[in-house]
């Protein structure tokens, strides 16, 4: 199985140990050990260590064959990753180019002025400027600013569904809210709980008022957030978003247990492959996991579709919400910009893309579509990639877009609201007032 | 904490006042100076950070006042404060009680009564971590044992998602693991107990439950304040317990001081109002030790030395 | 295996004044029916979470989320044991080992000294540093955490074992040195007398007459010190990073997220985390309950 930062499980950890040992780190820096720095005809890259490591360094490989500049690859650990980076980067020893999440990842590097601001390259080099998903490219931005290229797979939020409950129940397919409803009351009167959640997690309750705030507001809500405006909280499609999260739980549509239900565990899942559940609104890994889980679930019963609308929302039912990729960003002070920015376009190449998919995932340059078929599972890939691609717009999850500083506070307070220990009023009273 | 005949060799320690081999007081200042180190020199930076604002990258600058009028103010940490003590309490209710009857019955030489106390001994073999990663699995409200068993035994199985719940189920899987140390204390203790008491109790013709009352609890006395000393000290260890089976939730209704502080420090980077939590924390801490020992002589053994 | 937990009284209580006749029998042997009903109650609440703990772990993935969670496994099989020793989980035991020892190792040869002088000297100096020590029990490790790091950083031993052995065995030295000064105290002034008209020097002494008496103290802080290293998972989680330097909590913190679904893997994990430790209290059950008992005094 894989284990990304975004895979389940592992996510919720991670953060933890790496947030930990991260704020410790940055003290650390200012005694880093000197280092070889960029200079003597090499390169660093700092990638998050994990399965998918073995795609970059072949790459990197295939890069240093042609390339006078030679890149190495440094393979951090995922839960040292945001740690290491934090405190090579105020060191003599910093990467030239790292692996990030865009948004909220990079800022702190983005106000100390040491990323490379790539919007004129990318708009002056066809290669570049075309060679990946528009969506994806903005959701990494940052004030508009382009710092970083796209170089792993795509991880879009989906709603995952249980095929021979709605066949049993005869119910379609939820596109609008009506159809939500619908299938809520049914599968309520059947015993069945409408949707899984793993509320013991926090995040996965954060996919929902990610979904929601996009088609009842639109993605500009939360891009202003995003912007720094904690004032953005206070726009009425937030409340309507609290309230609406307010009105599913008293609906039952999370059945009763799901504070207690977990994600990393397996908890939730399972309630979807055991037919004990009949919706799930995850990350497009729930497709792995549940292969690897309930394989012949996932073969036969397991289907997908996108987040239905909202009854009198203004958002494109097309947006998608979730992880768009991860990034290469060129740390300002290398030596050799050029070599980095001819790196980072070999990520466009055919030959890269057919890596990540080989790998299992799916890549988001523009040029995927034609290589799916030879994922390993065709069928899932192809929607996947197709909903992105049609996307107008991919919002980066909020708990990556925003600082920790933001992030956490806003976990804290959305699973309050879950947990029915605040009020949707009173919700987005603390969230304006987060500093 | 010697506390049945220090008379007899007080009066001995007095005369051998003066006399030769004492050891140099420098023995001691290796230990000193690493507990030093370790705990009372971070202590004091801890001290120090809460008076200034850091994020981890940069340096601490000082901010004065901010972080602890933030403190009075903040009602999650309010909360948090409010939960630990509740956490603390009903931790020293449900165990002080157990460990206490646990305690006084197995000191009792029945073969019945070792065999048990041998199986009563084994939670404390497992460590913290996995005995919190053994109750998430079995209190998993669609696959755990608590479905099975939780209605039989009044138990809603959805009993992590509620509020007073999770707290409960903290407490009780604190006192799972530690009641085997608390228990022993408690026996140890009772075996001082002279048997002359019982028995000239039992000539007056004084029931068990009478006994128990007027000889056990108060004999025990002393053995009671050190297991609640520990026991007060101990349920901040629960940290790792929140952290594995609740993550502080449903909502922050377990989010007790110590968890507020890692998330405040290691989740949201603010490190120095982290500093004030932890500060506060140890106020807390010592001071209720402190009263614990004040009203009840834990320090006896302060007593022998003054007599030396 | 004796299973007879008799606290072998006499090495525990002071060598010098053995105050207390041996045990009446007749006491002890007087049943109590209300304390005996309890204890049934609190064994089940023991049983059936260590029982559910070993059947689970024997279980196929997904019979353990099937079934019923208290039936014994029908198809029992040591797979996923298989899974937790292939995932690198001696390694983890041999660091938590190292940590162990090391601990309760640095513990005695800095809290020994600490309680001699505490209690064989009256200056103001050893004075002060006892109640120092007092005052640490109640120093919750969680509060210095933020600037430990800081320090260890600074000293250069960021993941490391060493980052793990200082701070927890300097945290297990206020009770090291209040249990072990409790046994001191009660070496009697008559024996040092003997020895120093002998011409003992203060080092001979500590070495022949307050250590060997005070053997089931200095066993107590073994135990004691050996279980909070042994327990121990705030300093691993932020003072190490690397795989070469995990301990086993840490190990079984991740193995939770790593085994996610595989719930009958985590069980596995901590069965196997407990084997060790176990097999310490089969040999030494004696040792280990005496010197627990000791850490509430005498």
């Amino acid at each position: 199985m894989r284990s990304g930062i975004f895979t389940p499980g592992t996510r919720g950890t991670r953060w933890v140990a790496a947030g930990a040992a991260m704020a410790m780190a940055g003290l650390l820096a200012g005694c880093g050990s000197g280092g070889s720095g960029g200079g003597g005809g090499s390169i660093t890259a700092y990638v998050y260590g994990d399965d998918a490591v073995k795609v970059q360094q072949a790459a990197v490989d295939s890069f240093n064959k042609t390339s006078d500049v030679k890149v190495k690859l440094v393979s951090v650990p995922g839960t040292d990753y945001v740690n290491k980076l934090r405190s090579s980067m105020g060191s003599p020893s910093a990467p030239d180019i790292f692996f990030n999440w865009g948004g909220g990842s990079i800022k702190p590097y983005v106000d100390s002025k040491d990323l490379v601001d790539l919007t004129s390259t990318v708009k002056n080099d066809a290669t570049l400027k075309d060679g990946f998903l528009p969506s994806i490219m903005t959701a990494g931005s940052l004030d508009g600013k382009i710092y970083g290229v796209p170089m792993r797979g795509m991880q879009p939020v989906m709603l995952f569904y249980n095929k021979s409950l709605f066949a049993e129940h005869k119910l379609q397919v939820p596109k609008t809210w009506e159809d939500l409803q619908k299938a809520i009351t049914t599968f309520k009167a059947a015993g069945i709980i409408p949707f899984a959640l793993g509320g013991a997690d926090k995040w996965p309750e954060l996919m929902w008022m990610e979904y929601l705030l996009d088609r009842i507001g639109g993605p500009e809500v939360f891009r202003k957030i995003q912007n720094g405006d904690t004032d953005g909280w206070g726009d009425p499609a937030v409340l309507k978003t609290a309230q609406t999260v307010k009105e599913l739980i008293d609906d039952g549509a999370f059945g009763k247990n799901f504070n207690s239900v977990d994600y990393g565990n397996g908890g939730a899942p399972t309630l979807l492959n055991k037919g004990k559940a009949a919706m799930h609104l995850m990350g497009s890994w729930e497709y792995s996991t549940q292969l690897g889980k309930a394989p012949e679930f996932a073969e036969k019963d397991l289907g997908w579709t996108a987040f239905p609308t909202v009854a009198g929302g203004v958002g494109d039912p097309a947006n998608v919400v979730g992880n768009p990729t991860n990034y290469w960003s060129v740390n300002a002070r290398t030596k050799h910009k050029d070599t980095a920015i001819a790196f980072l376009k070999t990520m466009a190449s055919k030959t890269y893309a057919q890596a990540v998919v080989d790998n299992g995932d799916i890549p988001t340059t523009s040029n995927a579509a034609s290589l799916l078929s030879s994922s390993p599972n065709p069928e899932f890939a192809n929607a996947q990639y197709q909903m992105v691609q049609e996307a107008p717009s991919f919002t980066l999850s909020w708990d990556q877009a925003l600082e920790a500083q933001y992030a956490t506070p806003m976990l804290t307070e959305i699973s309050k609201l879950f947990a029915g220990t605040t009020t949707p009023e009173k919700f987005v009273e603390a969230m304006k007032a987060t500093r | 904490m010697s506390h049945h005949t220090p008379a007899k060799r007080r009066g001995d320690r007095k005369a051998a006042v003066g006399n030769v081999g004492r050891p140099p007081v420098g023995w001691a200042v290796p230990g000193i100076l690493f507990f030093a180190v370790f705990a009372i020199v971070p202590l004091a930076i801890a001290v120090y950070l809460s008076f200034c604002e850091w994020d981890g990258l940069n340096s601490p600058t000082p901010t004065g006042l901010d972080n602890w009028t933030r403190l009075f103010k903040d009602s999650e940490f309010g909360q948090a404060a409010w939960l630990s003590l509740l956490l603390t309490t009903i931790s020293w209710a449900f165990q002080t009680p157990v460990a206490l009857l646990l305690g006084v019955w197995a000191a009792g030489r029945q073969r019945s009564r070792a065999v048990l106390s041998a199986i009563f001994f084994i939670p404390l073999l497992l460590s913290t971590t996995a005995i919190a990663m053994l109750f998430h699995a079995l209190l998993d409200p669609n696959f755990g044992v608590i479905k099975e068993i939780g209605p039989w035994i009044g138990v809603d199985p959805n009993v992590m998602g509620s509020s007073t719940g999770a707290l409960l189920m903290v407490a009780f899987v604190g006192g799972w693991q530690f009641m085997p140390f608390h228990t022993l204390i408690y026996q140890g203790g009772a075996r001082q107990i002279p048997e002359v008491l019982y028995q000239a109790a039992s000539i007056d013709g004084a029931g068990m439950v009478r006994q128990f009352f007027h000889i056990t609890l108060p004999q025990l006395r002393h053995t009671m304040t050190t297991s609640s000393v520990l026991m007060i000290v101990g349920s901040l260890t629960y940290f790792d317990t929140v952290l594995i089976m609740t993550k502080g939730g449903p909502g922050t209704d377990t989010t007790i001081l110590p968890y507020l502080m890692y998330r405040t420090g290691f989740q949201t980077y603010d490190l120095g109002y982290a500093a004030a939590i932890a500060t506060a924390l140890v106020v807390v801490a010592t001071g209720l030790s402190l009263i614990l020992v004040r009203f009840s002589g834990f320090g006896s053994m302060r007593s022998t030395r003054e007599g030396m | 295996m004796s299973t007879d937990t008799r606290p072998a009284a006499p090495q525990h209580a002071s060598p010098a004044a053995p105050r207390r006749p041996a045990p009446a029998r007749r006491r002890r042997r007087r049943g109590n029916p209300l304390a005996g009903l309890g204890s049934l109650v609190w064994l089940v609440l023991v049983l059936v979470p260590l029982y559910t703990l070993v059947s689970a772990s024997l279980m196929r993935q997904d019979e353990a989320l099937n079934g019923d969670p208290l039936a014994f496994p029908t198809d029992p099989t040591l797979d996923n044991y298989g899974t937790v020793l292939d995932s690198g989980f001696l390694a983890l035991l041999g660091n938590t080992a190292i940590v162990a020892v090391a601990t309760v190792a640095l513990v005695l040869v800095l809290s020994v000294p600490v309680a001699y002088v505490a209690v064989r000297t009256r200056s103001r100096l050893s004075s002060l540093a006892f109640r120092t020590f007092l005052l640490g029990v109640a120093i919750p490790a969680q509060a210095v955490i933020v600037p430990l790091y800081l320090l260890i950083g600074k000293m250069g031993l960021y993941d490391t074992l060493y980052a793990i052995i200082l701070p927890t065995a300097a945290f297990s030295m206020p009770v090291a040195v209040l249990v072990l000064s409790g046994t001191m105290r009660d070496v009697s002034e008559e024996m040092y007398e003997a020895m120093s008209l002998d011409g003992a020097s203060p080092f001979r002494m500590l070495w022949q007459l307050a250590v060997p008496l005070s053997k089931a103290g200095i066993s107590t802080v073994a135990i004691f010190s050996a279980l909070q290293a042994w327990n121990g998972f705030l300093f691993p989680l932020i003072l190490t990073q690397s795989e070469e330097n995990r301990v086993l909590t840490l190990g079984l913190f991740n193995f939770m997220s790593q085994f996610g679904v595989n719930i009958p893997a985590v069980l596995a994990a901590i069965v196997l985390s407990v084997v060790p430790i176990f097999a310490v209290y089969l040999v030494a059950r004696r040792a280990l309950v005496n010197g627990l008992m000791g850490v509430g005094g005498k």
